[in-house]
């Protein structure tokens, strides 16, 4: 059987490649890790030098800086593509004949999503050479960076449909782009809010609010780094951060650094779902008010 | 071919439009016209999917499927009013691209691509970029793009604005084309006088309601309802226009130095009667013509005035 590449994602690629902003982007893209690398590995060789410890044992800690600048410019750009992406085509005036065709709303969706996170790819391949010096020169091995890999994609399917979701809201890019950075605000800092409430006001549900967590990719990344650099689980340091006695005993399984991140990956993936088929509901002109004005301004 | 039941569209207190039932037969390149904001795109968005109706139904070749339908989208071919370009993709791409999204191989995209471009008159452009095509090219290459995928019913919503008097001829010796075919073609347009030259039917919208539609011959002679005949007249007037007044079925409507305007409801053949009997009472006639009916006018007469 033949697989069949959605069409979408063939022509935004096409269009992408031929374009002189890929090559502007590849390279402001390389020049941002390039100098998170560099600073890294200044500080690193610093402290080493004040402290007169083992400058390669340090070394290791390249790795998280590098791969955090990385994240956060997946986070910066992936919503960026997508959010001017459906209203984009709006602007373009070529959305009403994508809508006529065959495509289900979900297909146009997905192939967006798929577009940005498949541009994201050339961009982290192109970045391999600067995350493989940090990993030669800081201990790590292959499966990380694989593991690693896994991470940024699912994190950047994520980014996507809360872009294409802020896209089909709106009209016009830059408001599509705000509004997704707002959503990255709601998701990212107010998942925190109950937890911080209730570890202030009342214990009794704290560790159940915990679950809200599970959500949030900024939670999963700390959680990824630390397994991959020293195995604990910022749920289970004891009366460090969390103690285990009250975090309640749904988190308490949880508390295992391992089970946390397969369990909040799937649910990040959930949430990628609901954003693109809330976005598929949205742009599909038959789920639109009767009663408002879509698509053209002068529809009649 | 089109079976539209009932439709109705309403924004708020504001009806866009107004119970339109119509039925165009297969075959047919069928007019839509109507003054701005008369609802035409409104109606045509409905039927393309691309508008939920407040009320009513539309089907086409028969079919129960629904509007906005994957089956009812593969029947129609829609070509809008404004032609978006994506930059940096090549005509074929272009074609290849739609027709993926209409799930069709990429062998067959090749072949038809070839056919059509060839129809469209576009054969040498294949390996152009689109945004490189000028606006007349463009219009063409959309039209091509809503065949790809053979559908049955083709809907061009004002194919012809902004495009220059050249790219509105090919466009309209392409759609003659297309209608010499077989296929069923709805047109929107304000340019009256090449939809009377194109369309063998026509639709008339005003205020979100259809005034009439048919065979553009039967609905002037049903609007019409006469000839207007001009009767140019050197002699004495009175006597004449005392002549006219008092033949059966005629109706001076108005009279000017050296003419009379008469409305005429007899059949035809009397009118001869009506020249015998002016030259037997010694009015000298210079001339004696029949004024035919045009689009326009009856246009004019239909929505009042509105466009």
């Amino acid at each position: 059987m033949k697989i069949r590449l959605n069409p979408i994602v063939k022509k935004d690629l096409q269009v992408t490649v031929r374009s002189m902003r890929i090559s502007w982007g590849l390279f402001a893209y390389e020049a941002a890790l390039t100098v998170a690398f560099l600073l890294a590995l200044l500080v690193i060789q610093a402290q080493s030098s004040y402290s007169s410890g083992n400058v390669y044992s340090s070394l290791v800690y390249l790795f998280p800086v590098v791969a955090v600048a990385q994240v956060f410019i997946v986070a910066l750009y992936v919503p960026i593509i997508t959010a001017s992406s459906i209203s984009g085509e709006k602007e373009r005036q070529t959305f009403d004949i994508m809508l006529t065709t065959s495509m289900s709303p979900f297909s146009i969706v997905f192939g967006k999503v798929m577009s940005a996170v498949l541009r994201i790819l050339f961009f982290v391949a192109a970045s391999t050479p600067i995350m493989a010096l940090s990993f030669v020169v800081g201990g790590l091995s292959w499966s990380n960076l694989f593991f690693y890999l896994l991470a940024l994609i699912l994190f950047s399917v994520f980014a996507g449909s809360i872009g294409i979701f802020a896209s089909s809201l709106c009209r016009k890019s830059v408001a599509a782009v705000l509004l997704s950075f707002a959503m990255y605000f709601v998701v990212y800092f107010m998942t925190f809010l109950p937890v911080l409430y209730f570890s202030i006001f009342g214990r009794g549900k704290y560790g159940e609010s915990m679950l809200l967590l599970l959500w949030n990719p900024v939670v999963f990344f700390e959680e990824f780094f630390m397994q991959m650099m020293s195995e604990e689980s910022l749920f289970s340091m004891g009366n460090r951060i969390f103690s285990r006695n009250q975090i309640g005993i749904i988190t308490y399984y949880l508390s295992n650094g391992k089970i946390w991140m397969f369990v909040s990956a799937g649910c990040i993936l959930l949430l990628s779902f609901l954003f693109m088929a809330c976005s598929a509901w949205k742009i599909n002109p038959m789920n639109s008010n009767p009663g408002r004005r879509s698509g053209k301004k002068k529809a009649v | 071919m089109l079976y539209i039941n009932n439709l109705s569209k309403n924004y708020g207190s504001f009806t866009a439009v107004n119970h339109l039932s119509l039925h165009i037969p297969e075959g047919d390149l069928f007019g839509f016209v109507g003054p701005n904001g008369a609802g035409k795109t409104t109606t045509i968005r409905i039927v393309c999917g691309l508008l939920k109706a407040s009320e009513g139904s539309v089907h086409i070749g028969g079919t129960a499927a629904a509007v906005g339908s994957r089956e009812m989208k593969r029947m129609i071919g829609y070509v809008p009013d404004f032609f978006g370009v994506y930059d940096n993709l090549k005509v074929k791409e272009y074609m290849d691209m739609y027709g993926s999204m209409y799930g069709m191989h990429s062998r067959d995209i090749a072949k038809l691509t070839d056919d059509l471009l060839e129809l469209v008159n576009l054969s040498d452009k294949k390996e152009f970029y689109v945004d490189t095509l000028s606006r007349g090219m463009k219009q063409r290459l959309c039209v091509a793009r809503a065949l790809l995928h053979n559908p049955k019913l083709l809907i061009l919503d004002e194919p012809n604005s902004g495009l220059d008097p050249r790219a509105r001829v090919e466009m309209k010796e392409l759609l003659k084309n297309l209608h010499s075919m077989g296929k069923t073609i709805i047109i929107s347009s304000h340019i009256l006088s090449e939809l009377s030259e194109m369309c063998n039917s026509i639709g008339i919208m005003n205020r979100g309601q259809l005034v009439t539609a048919g065979r553009i011959e039967d609905i002037m002679r049903h609007i019409a309802g006469g000839s207007r005949i001009h009767i140019r007249i050197v002699s004495d007037m009175e006597p004449a226009i005392r002549i006219l007044k008092e033949h059966a079925g005629v109706t001076v409507e108005s009279v000017r130095e050296n003419e009379v305007i008469i409305n005429y409801s007899a059949p035809e053949v009397e009118i001869c009667a009506l020249i015998g009997r002016l030259i037997q009472n010694n009015v000298i006639l210079t001339g004696f013509s029949k004024e035919e009916g045009s689009l326009e006018s009856l246009f004019m007469q239909l929505t009042g005035g509105a466009q």
